[in-house]
Order: C-alpha cells, then sequence, then structure tokens
C-alpha cells in the first residue's frame, strides 16, 4: 500500500476533532480528555491525527510540498493510534495506516529526521534499535539456566526485545520472565545473541524497507529453529510478531503471545501459583501497541462499491482497539493478593500514551517526557504508589521522567509484580 | 499572500514564536473542509472539469494565532485593526465551521483558552472558555447533579453557547439551546475592546448577561451567530439544568460497543412510531405541552440505524431491518423522572399519549442494553457524526429555523421530498426522504433539520445547489421565518426586504462595531452600503 | 409649531396642549426633576407613530412613549428636557391575538394587565405576570420593562415571556422582530399557520433584547407578542415561613430545580400584611407580627394528563424536600388561606395600588442578585435603613426568582408619607446610598431608573460605549427620551 491508496480514506475526514479527544462517552470530567500528545502538546490543528490526515491529501493533490515544518508535524507523533480509536469510534476510515504511510513516503523521499537516521544506521549494523553490540545481546541471560534456540527446540521461545536486552535496569525483568516461565513448567528458550531487532519500531518511524529485511530474517530464524510460539515482554515487538508480520504476510502459523497474556493464562490453568501478598495500590498503563493496536492484523480487501454510501466489497473491517490486550495484565493484577489496581481515566483502548513511541523518544525526548509526565500526573490522581506497564518502552519512559521529579510513584513491570507474588519469603509490603 | 514581516512579528510579540505559525504545513489543516464543501461553495463556470476532490481545501489564509487568554485576543485584535488585517475565531471547527472565507485573514485558534472558570450549583449557571468541549462541562456538571444543553453537533464541539451555528442540541426539550441558556459573555469586539455583559461588567459575576439597561446579548448574536463577523467571545456563562442521573454514568465495553450495564433508574428511552405525520404532530405537541420529555427528537429511522450501527455495512442492514418495524414517522423520546413518583407519572402520561395517537413503540429500544446505549448517545451525544459523515463524507443540510411547529414541519417536509428527487437520481445517500422535526422547552420552540449526505461528484454539488436555490425560493414564498441557512451578504439581501429589513439592521450593527472590517464576514454581513 | 404638526398627523382629538394634560407627565412618583412637555400626542396605531417619529427627528423634538397610566414610579416616562412631546399609547388598547395553539396572545401597548387576562383565560391560557401589578400597567410596558414574574420553571430567558414585538425605531424605521419578522405580513404568516412566538432574531441579531430595558430611547413599540402558560386543571397553593432567608431560599433553588412548582417567590412579613391587608385595613400589624419574618409562595398545578395524580406526587416530592430543610409549607399561614394569597396573585393589584396603601408613597430598590449574596444583601439594606432613620422593620421586601433558578430580583420597598418633604429627603438619600452599598455589595442593577442611572451605568463603562453605538444606530438624533440610562 501506498499513501495514494489511502486518499479515500484521508478525503473522509470531516474535522470534527475527535481524534484529539478520547472517545466522548468515556469522558468522566474535565481532565485527562485529551487522546492526542502531539496536539495536546503542540495545539496546532495540524498536529492532530486529523491535521496529518489533510495535510498528506495536500501533498497528494501537490498544494503542498515538504519542509521543515512538515516533517516537524509529521515526526512529532508517538503513531500511539489514539486518533485512529477514537475516529473510528464514529467513522469507517483509516487514520493510523495513512499516517505510517506518510512517514514511509518521507523516508522513501529522503525527508528524514537525523536521530531516526542514526538509529537506523545502528539497526543495519548491530541488528538493535539501541545502543549495543549484537555480540552483547545477550548477555542479560548470564547465568540463568535457559535453553539456547540453536542448541535445541522448545516450547516456547521468549524474545527479550532490543530495550531488555541492553539496557541493564530492564535486566531483571527479562530474567524473571524467563525464571517465572520456568517455574510454571514451560519449556522457554531465547535467541541470546542471536536474537534480532523485531524491526516493529524501523516501521512505525517509515523505515518500511528496513523492517521488512529484519522481518525477513527473523522469520527465516523462527523456521529454521522450528519457533511455534513466541512470547515477548515488550509491546513493540508483540505488534511487529503479530499484526505487522501478518501484514506482510511473513506471520504464518507463528502464535504470538505477549507475557501479560502468557502469564495470566498460566495462572488460570493453575501453573503459577501466586502466594505471597503484595500489598500495594498500583494503577496500570496500557502500552499502545499491546492495548489499542495489539488486536489481530485485518488484511485490508475489498474494493469500493460504487454509490453513495462508502461500502466494500468484500465489507471491509476495520481494527477499532476492540479486541486489544486489555483484560490480561489486570487479570493477571488481580489475581495478586494484596494487590489493589486503581483505574486511571484513559484506559484500554483510549490509554494516554507513554510518550515513547514513533522515534519521539529518540528524536524529541523533550516531547515524550512531556508525554510522559502527563500519565503520571494521572496515575498519581488515584491515589496509587506505583504504575505497572507491560512493555519497557513504557517503563523507560517513565523512569526517566520521574527523574528528578519529586514524585514518589515507582514504575514496575507487570513482570516484576508478579514475581514479588511467587517469591519464596517473599514480604507483604514490597513494593 | 503572506503577512508582512512586521505584522508577524507584531503577532509574535504578542503570544511568542510558539503560537503563530504561516507555514503551509500548518495553514492547510485548517483551510481544510472536507468533502462538504462542494456543497456549499457556489457552482462555478468549468466546475464540472474539475476534480470535486480539490474543493475540499478552502484558499489558504495567511497565519493561525494561538492566543492563551482574553488580553491576547485583545491584543491581537488591535494589532489586527491597526495594519488593516482580518481576523476570525475558530475552536474544535466541525464541518469546516468557521474557516476564513478569504485569504486575507489570519484565524485565532482558541484551543489555549480551555478552562472551566465557574459552576454555580445553587444559581444553576456555569462559565467556559470557548475551548471546553460540551463533554468536559456535561462531565463535570453530572457530579453535582446537574448537566447542560449540548450541540446537536456534539460533546466534542465547544460548550460555548456563541461557538455553534446556532445551538440547538437533543435535549432542546428541557435544556433549551444555546441562545436562551447565555448569560453573561466577555466579549473582544472586532474594535479590540473588552465588554463583559451583563453582571459580568458590573458586579463581577456571571449569572446575567442583560442591562444594565437594553441588553448586548441581542447584538452579539440572534437566532443564529454572526460566525466570527462580530469579534471573539472569549467567555460565556450558560445556565445548566438539574441532573437526575448517576454522578457518573455507568459506561462499559470496549470502543465501538459503549453503553450502561444497566438503565439507570429512572430513565427511559423510546422510539414510538406514528400512522401519520398528523399523529406524529399531535403526540410531539401533547408531549410538550404537558412537560414530560427529558428529550424529544424527530429522528428519521436513518439517523437512528446510523446512530446505533458500527459501520457503513451495519447501518444498511440496521437501516432496512428497522424500517420494516415501523409504522411511519416517530420520535425518540426519553423520560428522566427527579423522582420514583415523577417517573411513573411521566410514563403514565407518556403512554396515554401514544396511545391517543396511535404510537407504536419499536422493540429494539426497549431492550435495555440497546436502549441503553442510546440513551446515553443521546444524552452525551457523541454519534452525530455518526449520522452525518460516516456514510459518504459529505453532508449538508437544510435548516429553516425556528418557528412554529407544525409549519416548520409543513415546510421540511417538502423539502425532504425535493430530497426524495435527488436520491432517485442516485445523487445523495438514499436514507429516505425525512425532515427531522424536534420541539425545545417543552413545546414552546419548534426546529427542524433537513439532513442530506452525499458522496460528492459534480452532479451531486449541482443537484444540492439546485435544492438549496429551491429552498431559498420555498423559504420565500411558503415562508416560516428567516431561516437559519441565511449567512452572507447574498441571502441576507434575499431575505432582509421581504423581512422589516433586517439586513439593514445588521449592516448598521457591523459597521458601528467593525468600522475597519477587521472581523471576518464571510458568514455574517458586510457593512456595504 | 410641533404641536400643529402633530394635529396634522392625529386630528385635534389627538393633541393634548392644556397644561393640566402635560401636568400630569410632568413628574411621578420618584425624585425625577418635574419638567413639563410640550404636549401630549395620543396616536393610534403604528402609522401614527412612525409619522410621529419622522417629523420628531425632523425637528429634533424629544419623544416620551408611555403606555400605562398613572401612578408611575420610576422617572423613566418624565421628560428629561423641554420641548418634549409626551407620546401616549393608552389608546392602543387592542387585544389582536390570543392563540391557544401557539400559546401566545399579541396586544398594542395600551393593554393593561386586567384587560388582557381575561381574554387569555377564554383560551385555557395565562399570563407568566408580575406580583401585583397596579391595575393601569401596561402588559407591553411591564414587557419591555423586563419586569419580574412570579413563575420562573416558566422563565426560560429574561427577556420572557415577551415573544415579539413591532417597533418604531427612533429613525422612524418600523421593524419587527423575532418569527414576526417575516417573510410577509403578520396577516400572510397566521394564514400560513405561523405564529409570532419565537423571540430571537430574526437571523443573526436579537433586537428584542435591545429594545428591553431601554426605556423607551430605542423607539415605540406598538404591539408586542408574548408566551402565555396553560391554565391548570387542578393547583394547590403553599406557604412556607422562616426567621431564616437561607433557609426558604435552599428550598426555592430545589423547588424550582426539580420543576415542581408554578408561582414561587419569597416577601417578608411587612410586604405580605401590605399585601393582605387591604381586606382586613386594620390588621396589618396584628397580621406582621403574626407572621414569621420570611415567608415562601409557591403553587403546585396539574394539567390536563391526570392532574391530580400530579398534584398528589409533586406535592409529596415537595414535602420531602421541605424536610430536608425543616420547613413546614402549610396552606395556611397566620389566618391567611393561600388560596387567598393565590387570587390575588392572579390579578393585577386592587386599589388603592398595594405599595400606596401603607405610606401613599413607595420607593423601589430593584437588582438582581445571586442566591448565596440575598441574606448579606439583605442585612446591608436592614444596616443603612436604620443608619438612615428608616427602620429596617418598615421595609418591605420582595424576592423573586427568575430565568429558571439562575438569577433573582430583590426588591426592597421603601414605604413612606409623599406629603412630607423631611421624609421624602430622608428616602431619597437613603436610595442614593443604599444603591451604592448593595452595588460594592455585588447587586447587579439590570434595569437602573432616576437618578441612580448614570452611577449604575457609569459602573460598566465599556458597556455603555457599546450601548452609545446601539443608541446611534437605532436614534442617531437622540429624540427617543434623551437623558435616560446613558443616552
Amino acid at each position: 500500500m501506498a499513501l495514494e491508496d489511502y486518499r479515500g480514506d484521508m478525503e473522509m475526514c470531516c474535522r470534527c476533532s475527535l481524534c484529539k479527544f478520547m472517545p466522548v462517552e468515556r469522558i468522566k470530567g474535565y481532565h485527562h480528555v485529551n487522546g492526542c500528545p502531539s496536539i495536546a502538546r503542540y495545539n496546532f490543528h495540524a498536529y492532530s491525527g486529523g491535521g496529518r490526515l489533510n495535510i498528506a491529501v495536500a501533498m497528494l493533490q501537490e498544494r503542498l510540498d515538504f519542509s521543515d515544518k512538515l516533517l516537524e508535524v509529521v515526526y512529532n507523533c508517538q503513531m500511539c493510534g489514539a486518533c485512529d480509536v477514537s475516529c473510528k469510534y464514529v467513522m469507517d476510515m483509516e487514520v493510523l495506516e495513512p499516517l505510517n504511510e506518510l512517514r514511509i513516503k518521507c523516508v522513501e523521499d529522503g525527508r528524514t529526521i537525523p536521530a531516526l537516521d542514526h538509529l537506523m544506521k545502528r539497526l543495519r549494523k548491530q541488528g538493535a534499535m539501541v545502543p549495543g553490540s549484537r555480540a552483547g545481546r545477550g548477555k542479560w541471560a548470564h547465568g540463568l539456566d535457559v535453553k539456547a534456540w540453536a542448541a535445541q527446540k522448545t516450547e516456547v521461545l521468549y524474545h527479550a526485545g532490543c530495550r531488555s536486552s541492553f539496557d541493564k535496569e530492564l535486566w531483571s525483568v527479562a530474567r524473571a520472565t524467563v525464571t517465572l516461565l520456568q517455574k510454571a513448567g514451560v519449556d522457554v528458550g531465547i535467541a541470546g545473541e542471536q536474537e534480532s531487532c523485531c524491526g516493529g519500531r524501523a516501521y512505525q518511524m517509515g523505515y518500511k524497507a528496513d523492517f521488512l529485511r529484519q522481518a525477513r530474517c527473523n522469520i527465516e530464524a523462527f523456521e529454521k529453529y522450528g519457533v511455534r510460539t513466541l512470547v515477548t515482554g515488550c509491546a513493540d515487538c508483540y505488534h511487529a510478531f503479530k499484526v505487522l508480520y501478518d501484514k506482510f504476510g511473513m506471520k504464518g502459523d507463528l502464535e504470538v503471545l505477549h507475557t501479560a497474556e502468557y502469564f495470566d493464562r498460566l495462572i488460570t490453568e493453575g501453573r503459577l501459583k501466586l502466594v505471597h501478598e503484595v500489598a500495594a495500590k498500583v494503577t496500570y498503563h496500557d502500552p499502545c501497541r499491546l492495548g489499542r493496536l495489539g488486536e489481530p492484523y485485518i488484511c485490508r480487501e475489498g474494493s469500493e462499491v460504487p454509490g453513495q454510501v462508502r461500502i466494500f466489497d468484500p465489507p471491509r473491517d476495520y481494527r477499532r482497539g476492540t479486541h486489544g490486550v486489555y483484560d490480561p495484565p489486570r487479570a493477571v493484577l488481580k489475581s495478586i493478593p494484596g494487590l489493589e489496581l486503581l483505574e486511571m481515566d484513559r484506559i484500554k483502548e483510549y490509554a494516554w500514551c507513554c510518550g515513547a513511541g514513533g522515534g519521539v523518544k529518540e528524536a524529541n525526548d523533550e516531547f515524550a517526557q512531556w508525554t510522559a509526565r502527563q500519565r503520571i500526573g494521572e496515575a498519581e490522581s488515584t491515589g496509587a504508589q506505583a504504575i505497572v506497564t507491560a512493555c519497557p518502552g513504557c517503563e523507560q519512559n517513565f523512569r526517566d521522567a520521574l527523574k528528578g521529579s519529586g514524585s514518589g510513584l515507582r514504575v514496575y513491570d507487570l513482570v516484576e509484580v508478579l514475581e514479588k507474588a511467587t517469591q519464596e519469603g517473599g514480604c507483604s509490603s514490597c513494593l | 499572500m503572506s503577512l508582512e514581516k512586521e505584522v508577524y512579528r507584531a503577532f509574535e510579540d504578542v503570544v511568542g514564536p510558539e503560537n503563530i505559525s504561516e507555514d503551509p504545513a500548518i495553514l492547510d489543516a485548517y483551510a481544510w473542509v472536507g468533502k462538504s464543501a462542494g456543497a456549499k461553495r457556489p457552482v462555478m463556470p468549468g466546475d464540472e472539469k474539475k476534480d470535486v476532490a480539490t474543493f475540499v481545501f478552502a484558499p489558504r489564509f495567511q497565519a493561525v494565532i494561538l492566543p492563551k487568554d482574553t488580553l491576547e485576543v485583545q491584543a491581537i485584535v488591535k494589532t489586527c485593526n491597526r495594519r488593516g488585517v482580518k481576523v476570525r475565531a475558530f475552536s474544535t471547527g466541525w464541518v469546516g465551521g468557521n474557516v476564513p472565507g478569504s485569504s486575507h485573514v489570519v484565524l485565532l485558534d482558541l484551543r489555549r483558552m480551555n478552562r472551566i472558570l465557574e459552576i454555580n450549583e445553587k444559581n444553576m449557571y456555569a462559565v467556559v472558555e470557548p475551548y471546553v468541549i460540551a463533554a468536559q462541562l456535561q462531565a463535570e456538571l453530572m457530579k453535582k447533579g446537574l448537566n447542560c444543553n449540548v450541540n446537536g453537533g456534539g460533546a466534542h464541539t465547544s460548550a460555548l453557547p456563541l461557538a455553534a451555528f446556532w445551538g440547538t442540541g437533543h435535549m432542546g426539550q428541557s435544556t433549551s439551546n444555546g441562545e436562551r441558556n447565555l448569560l453573561a459573555v466577555e466579549w473582544v469586539t472586532p474594535e479590540g475592546e473588552i465588554v463583559r455583559l451583563g453582571s459580568s461588567g458590573s458586579s463581577n459575576e456571571w449569572f446575567c448577561g442583560d442591562g444594565p439597561g437594553p441588553s448586548l446579548r441581542g447584538i452579539i448574536r440572534g437566532a443564529t451567530t454572526p460566525l466570527g463577523g462580530m469579534g471573539v467571545y472569549t467567555k460565556a456563562a450558560t445556565k445548566v439544568y438539574h441532573w437526575p442521573g448517576p454522578p457518573v454514568f455507568p459506561v462499559e465495553g470496549v470502543s465501538p460497543h459503549y453503553g450502561p450495564g444497566a438503565m439507570p433508574p429512572c430513565f427511559m428511552i423510546r422510539y414510538f412510531s406514528f400512522p401519520s405525520f398528523e399523529k406524529l404532530d399531535e403526540a410531539q405537541c401533547k408531549i410538550g405541552e404537558s412537560r414530560i420529555a427529558f428529550e424529544l427528537m424527530g429522528f428519521p429511522m436513518s439517523m437512528i440505524a446510523a446512530n446505533m450501527a458500527t459501520s457503513n455495512e451495519e447501518e444498511i442492514s440496521t437501516f432496512e431491518r428497522l424500517r420494516t418495524q415501523v409504522q411511519g414517522p416517530g420520535f425518540i423520546v426519553i423520560i428522566a423522572g427527579n423522582s420514583q413518583g415523577d417517573f411513573e407519572y411521566k410514563k403514565r402520561v407518556l403512554e396515554r399519549i401514544t396511545r391517543e395517537t396511535d404510537g407504536k413503540s419499536l422493540e429494539i429500544m426497549e431492550d435495555p442494553k440497546i436502549g441503553g446505549a442510546q440513551l446515553w448517545r443521546f444524552i452525551r451525544i457523541s454519534a452525530s457524526v455518526r449520522e452525518t459523515m460516516r456514510a459518504a463524507g459529505g453532508h449538508f443540510g437544510i435548516f429553516p429555523g425556528h418557528s412554529q411547529f407544525l409549519s416548520i414541519t409543513r415546510f421540511t417536509r417538502k423539502v425532504a421530498e425535493m430530497k426524495g428527487e435527488l436520491q432517485r437520481k442516485g445523487l445523495l445517500v438514499d436514507d429516505g426522504a425525512d425532515a427531522f422535526p424536534w420541539t425545545e422547552e417543552h413545546g414552546y420552540i419548534a426546529h427542524a433539520e433537513v439532513l442530506f449526505r452525499f458522496a460528492p461528484s459534480h452532479e451531486s454539488i449541482v443537484g444540492i445547489q439546485g435544492l438549496r436555490k429551491d429552498s431559498v425560493e420555498l423559504a420565500l414564498h411558503e415562508p416560516v421565518g428567516v431561516p437559519f441557512f441565511a449567512t452572507g451578504d447574498q441571502l441576507h439581501d434575499v431575505f432582509g426586504p421581504v423581512s422589516s429589513n433586517y439586513h439593514l439592521w445588521l449592516r448598521k450593527i457591523k459597521k458601528a462595531f467593525d468600522p475597519s472590517g477587521t472581523a471576518d464576514s464571510a458568514g455574517y454581513i458586510t457593512a456595504r452600503d | 409649531m410641533i404641536e400643529d404638526e402633530l394635529v396634522k398627523i392625529l386630528g385635534a382629538d389627538g393633541v393634548a396642549r392644556e397644561r393640566a394634560a402635560r401636568e400630569a407627565y410632568s413628574a411621578d412618583m420618584s425624585f425625577a426633576h418635574s419638567i413639563m412637555p410640550d404636549c401630549v400626542a395620543r396616536p393610534r396605531n403604528a402609522e401614527e407613530i412612525a409619522k410621529i417619529v419622522k417629523l420628531a427627528n425632523l425637528t429634533l423634538t424629544p419623544l416620551v412613549p408611555v403606555s400605562s397610566g398613572p401612578p408611575h414610579f420610576r422617572g423613566d416616562t418624565v421628560p428629561g428636557m423641554g420641548g418634549t412631546v409626551i407620546v401616549d399609547l393608552r389608546g392602543m388598547k387592542s387585544i389582536v391575538r390570543v392563540d391557544r395553539q401557539n400559546k401566545t396572545a399579541l396586544c398594542e401597548p395600551g393593554t393593561t394587565f386586567a384587560e388582557l387576562l381575561p381574554a387569555v383565560e377564554k383560551e385555557g391560557l395565562r399570563l407568566n405576570m408580575p406580583l401585583l401589578p397596579r391595575r393601569s400597567k401596561s402588559v407591553v410596558g411591564s414587557l419591555l420593562e423586563r419586569e419580574p414574574v412570579t413563575m420562573p420553571g416558566y422563565h426560560w430567558d429574561i427577556a420572557d415571556p415577551l415573544a415579539c414585538v413591532e417597533v418604531v425605531f427612533g429613525t422612524g424605521d418600523l421593524f419587527r422582530t423575532g418569527s414576526a419578522a417575516g417573510p410577509g405580513t403578520l396577516e400572510d404568516q397566521w394564514a400560513r399557520g405561523l405564529a409570532p412566538n419565537y423571540a430571537e432574531g430574526p437571523s443573526q441579531a436579537s433586537l428584542h433584547r435591545v429594545i428591553q430595558g431601554a426605556q423607551g430611547t430605542m423607539g415605540i413599540v406598538t404591539w408586542a407578542s408574548m408566551r402565555c402558560e396553560l391554565l391548570p386543571e387542578l393547583e394547590e397553593p403553599f406557604m412556607a415561613g422562616s426567621p431564616r432567608l437561607d433557609t426558604l431560599l435552599d428550598l426555592v433553588h430545589w423547588l424550582i430545580r426539580l420543576r415542581l412548582v408554578d408561582e414561587c417567590f419569597i416577601v417578608n412579613n411587612t410586604n405580605l400584611a401590605v399585601i393582605m391587608a387591604a381586606t382586613r385595613p386594620d390588621d396589618f400589624h396584628e397580621l406582621k407580627s403574626a407572621l414569621p419574618r420570611w415567608i415562601l409562595f409557591f403553587t403546585i398545578a396539574g394539567y390536563t394528563y391526570m392532574p391530580e395524580e400530579r398534584v398528589d406526587y409533586q406535592t409529596r416530592d415537595m414535602m420531602d424536600l421541605s424536610r430536608r430543610v425543616a420547613v413546614a409549607p402549610a396552606k395556611t399561614m397566620a389566618g391567611i388561606p393561600a388560596s387567598e394569597l393565590l387570587k390575588k396573585v392572579r390579578r393585577p393589584s386592587d386599589e388603592p395600588y398595594w405599595k400606596l396603601r401603607r405610606e401613599g408613597g413607595c420607593q423601589d430598590i430593584c437588582f438582581l442578585t445571586l442566591y448565596d449574596k440575598l441574606p448579606g444583601l439583605v442585612a446591608a439594606m436592614d444596616d443603612r435603613a436604620d443608619a438612615g432613620g428608616c427602620p429596617s422593620s418598615h421595609l418591605g421586601v420582595y424576592l423573586q426568582p427568575l430565568v429558571q433558578g439562575s438569577t433573582c430580583h430583590c426588591e426592597f420597598n421603601l414605604f413612606y408619607d409623599r406629603e412630607s418633604a423631611r421624609e421624602s429627603d430622608r428616602i431619597r438619600d437613603l436610595v442614593g446610598i443604599a444603591t451604592r452599598d448593595l452595588m460594592a455589595g455585588g447587586a447587579f442593577f439590570s434595569r437602573p431608573y432616576g437618578e441612580n442611572a448614570k452611577i449604575i451605568m457609569n459602573g460598566d463603562a465599556a458597556t455603555s460605549a457599546a450601548l452609545a453605538k446601539v443608541k446611534a444606530i437605532f436614534d442617531p438624533n437622540n429624540i427617543m427620551n434623551p437623558g435616560k440610562l446613558c443616552f
């Protein structure tokens, strides 16, 4: 698909401004009503989902050409999909897809952001989107008694992801994941230094060719090592393997699960016992690519039926955020004795983005942290002591935003909290 | 045509560099009008050769500015006066609302002016800035057992009762409309003076918009607003009403399937259809006089189907199914009881009236889950976009305005027949040729609309423009008052001479308050002699 | 001379030049400075009015329209300068139309409440009336003054119950407001089933709002239409008393908010005794001392559908609310049946006009304010009255919730002996000082009259400047009642 293929969708924009807000039926008060971090921060209509569609149409009509400001508008967006969900509550049209195509067009036309180009160079060289060498990718697992996929086939492959592999602060999450899976009797293996970036974030940033290259490499490797089930704790990776690979016809029969889903399954099946109380008040942050964007890919098929009403044959279904992964992480948290889950105002399909996605963390960290601070304020307003999430990207950005803020709010991965509930001799006030 | 550098700098001095832009990428997003544009612009020679898709943009204007408060608005307007630049205010901007009519204009995007300033529960009013959306205000009011009128455009539009074109909404039966809910106002005139109307100017309170002496509310708007032609309204107070429902409406589900888990106590929603227009009208009049309805809207079945359905395909099948279950035209009615006794009484009266008028209840609406979801959508007004834009992208309406109920329904039903002709030619979405009438203030005021949805083509645009012209003729020869769609010099010059020459007074008002023509008048009137 | 030209328009009978006739308009019950008009013109229709106004423009003759009969109280009908012609509209008394279906009535400016009420009642309608207007009070005059009305639940907008007007602006141009503007004449509109029931517009201005509150400074109204309400099938009046005003205001807020009541207002014991003592002329003091300080009066009504049931459940709901604030509404108070008060409230005042019964004179201080401010403002007025040598216990107080409870009209009635120069001076001073005090305390004088109008208008310079522009549009030669408000 190219940008032009979404012209029909983009021209449907009626500038209702719903893309700027969470779904209005869900609004419970004055605060926490914005859905889109970009326009919340920058205010000009161009920074909304609808605004970017308008700009894209202007480009297709050759009314508008590339400019620094245009790139600024295009790239100051976390690609979080909140606009897409809000719009699709009332409209049958794509929003996020054409925004992604707009970025792809920018890259194809050589209109990029230096910070993101730099990321791609690293990806091409080291197979990672973060600083670190290919050889060091598996260091997080040193000392762990875990099977390596190259050596033996396993039931499940745990994919740590770039961030968890190279950020020492996140190693504990990856290690805890493996440990808990083993505790639950799961036959799990890892790729270690052979693991390579899923490529998902490259796609978000518009680097389609780089994404496809990563995807092909990964799928080849999965086939070579007989991977049937992949579990990851990173929402970006989850989205890439489950949705993007499927979009490009590469996923095949690979079962992709997030740790939240898998641990929920294991708890329900009684394979993981939560024996220790974790007395704390927490709130849960839905990562965009696990939540509203985590639902299965729907093939965009069907040609428009001539006539007044915009319908397709066969009928076109839309990913509206309905089937995102919302309940499993909540079920996990609710099954932890002593833990009280306090919901924020913006949750599930209308959750506020952590701020890190779409290349924003790399290209405009100030905006990424601004976004995170909004979420931290929202979390604090619930009375929670900690914000729990299920994506290392979210965790990193929240931690960065909390540094020096004076806030007492703590950030945990879901797996960290789960680990505390399974620890032998764990104490009841450990959060 | 760009602003002169020093003019740009003058504006930048007021708001800071990050709050002004003349970059085409920024401006084009504001110049977007969308697929409805073709219905609004006159058909020009050579249009048949043009790609109608190119009509989605209005001319690119000069700059957009984001003021943060009234003083910045004032400074900008004064600068505009001094420098001969036109200005127009803008909030959420639905359906190309308030896009400047020409290129020599700066747009004020009031997005940063978004505070709820006061909710006075005892005196039942709220004070808002222009970018508070109705959902925010309504949600905060509901916590206190209060409610507000929400524009029919939806809860994502401004809560300021001067932002929308006229300000009627679904709950008008019990919550009136924007013109009559308006209390005190803070107004930056086209010359850059700050005038606070009523009690806000005299005693710094917001409960009254009239006086001392004559009321300037009569100048700043009429049945319709001046659409930017009389300066900028920076704060306004609106009357609010009692809300008998829960402080937070218990919405469950995941998009697009929202609805309450259970119907809240003392609420009921029904859709009644009637064997004839006469019976429908009789029922509406009786319900109005008996003052039992929280909401009463003469939605045609097509709008109900659009509101309920989560996709176009589903809308088509829902419409086909539901239209076989009704006996004729109908309305939505919501009953809300302030007590159990109140609720029971209102239900019994409704039952009597609908029995007297042979009304038939639509079964699907009696289902608590479906009815509950509809109820919330008609209170929060969250699905107007489904009803208007989703089908084809283009939307237009003929709005005769407020008038006597039976006359206005007669007028709109004639327009609906014209709509039917265009539908038969395949130029509009075929959703039944029904008008959409309702009463406000328990039947005292009536309003009606005929809405069209269309996929733009040269033929559909010509057809719509023709219908528009015919509606003007109908409004002149079988009039029901000056129609709401009469804006701009051309139409005012048509209706004014047969309506007490109101256009001449409007011109004088414009001249008196905007001698330099600073406020963009594309949707209002110019001061020309 | 202008009188001669007027005779050509109106005929000799239509122009009064004799001193006695002119003297009647040279002063009123207010402290407005007495100025003799040149003559009194008595037009019969809009065409004649338009000719008068055009003539006045040519000759720059000030005009003062008058629609009510004496006594006048506010000074707005007293000429502000010499050479004024009074345009007396009292002869225009036609009740043009009462329309049950659209619940409107349309009448000329000389029609009084006493004349209009039977006409609307014949159609099963009633008016949302001010409290006990004097018998000579013009309905149109009352509407144009934005006088407070006794049924706040039907008062959706401060302009209500006024709907449309036909006006001759100060330019001499005829104009109809709202849905009456056209297209077509009124007769054309009626023939098509339309009604002059919608006040706003036409189009992007609502000029009825500019004409209201203008004290005749924008033009002369030739007719007005108004909203009417249904006559109830059944109604139950109640009174509730309390020594505490805030308690009653709490109850009032909920009664109106939940749309339980029709008539609803509060008076103090002085005013209620004055009103009811007409039938008990020697009982004023006894009555007053038997009454609680504050009395809330309201009615609950039933209409077409199951009126008894409606009254029943609304009475139950009302009682629930009353219990919450420890107030006990009753059907009588101090021997006064609520039904007797209701009968009075539905009619103009008996003669003598109730405000003049005590002492022969009365000055009103009227403003709008918030409920929460009322107790403080009442206390401030009491203090000022006591300090001014006019015992606060003699003050009448009338509180009328308006616009469905979003504001409250507060009226202090200062009864005094007009014949006593000393008392008159004292009252005059008190009114001036109290007005300033009350303004400082948050009172909004939305209808400024007489001597204090300038202070009130000067308190909002921006509005006055804007109104000056409006005036210049509708009365560029400032012939309409010059010297009033800020003009």
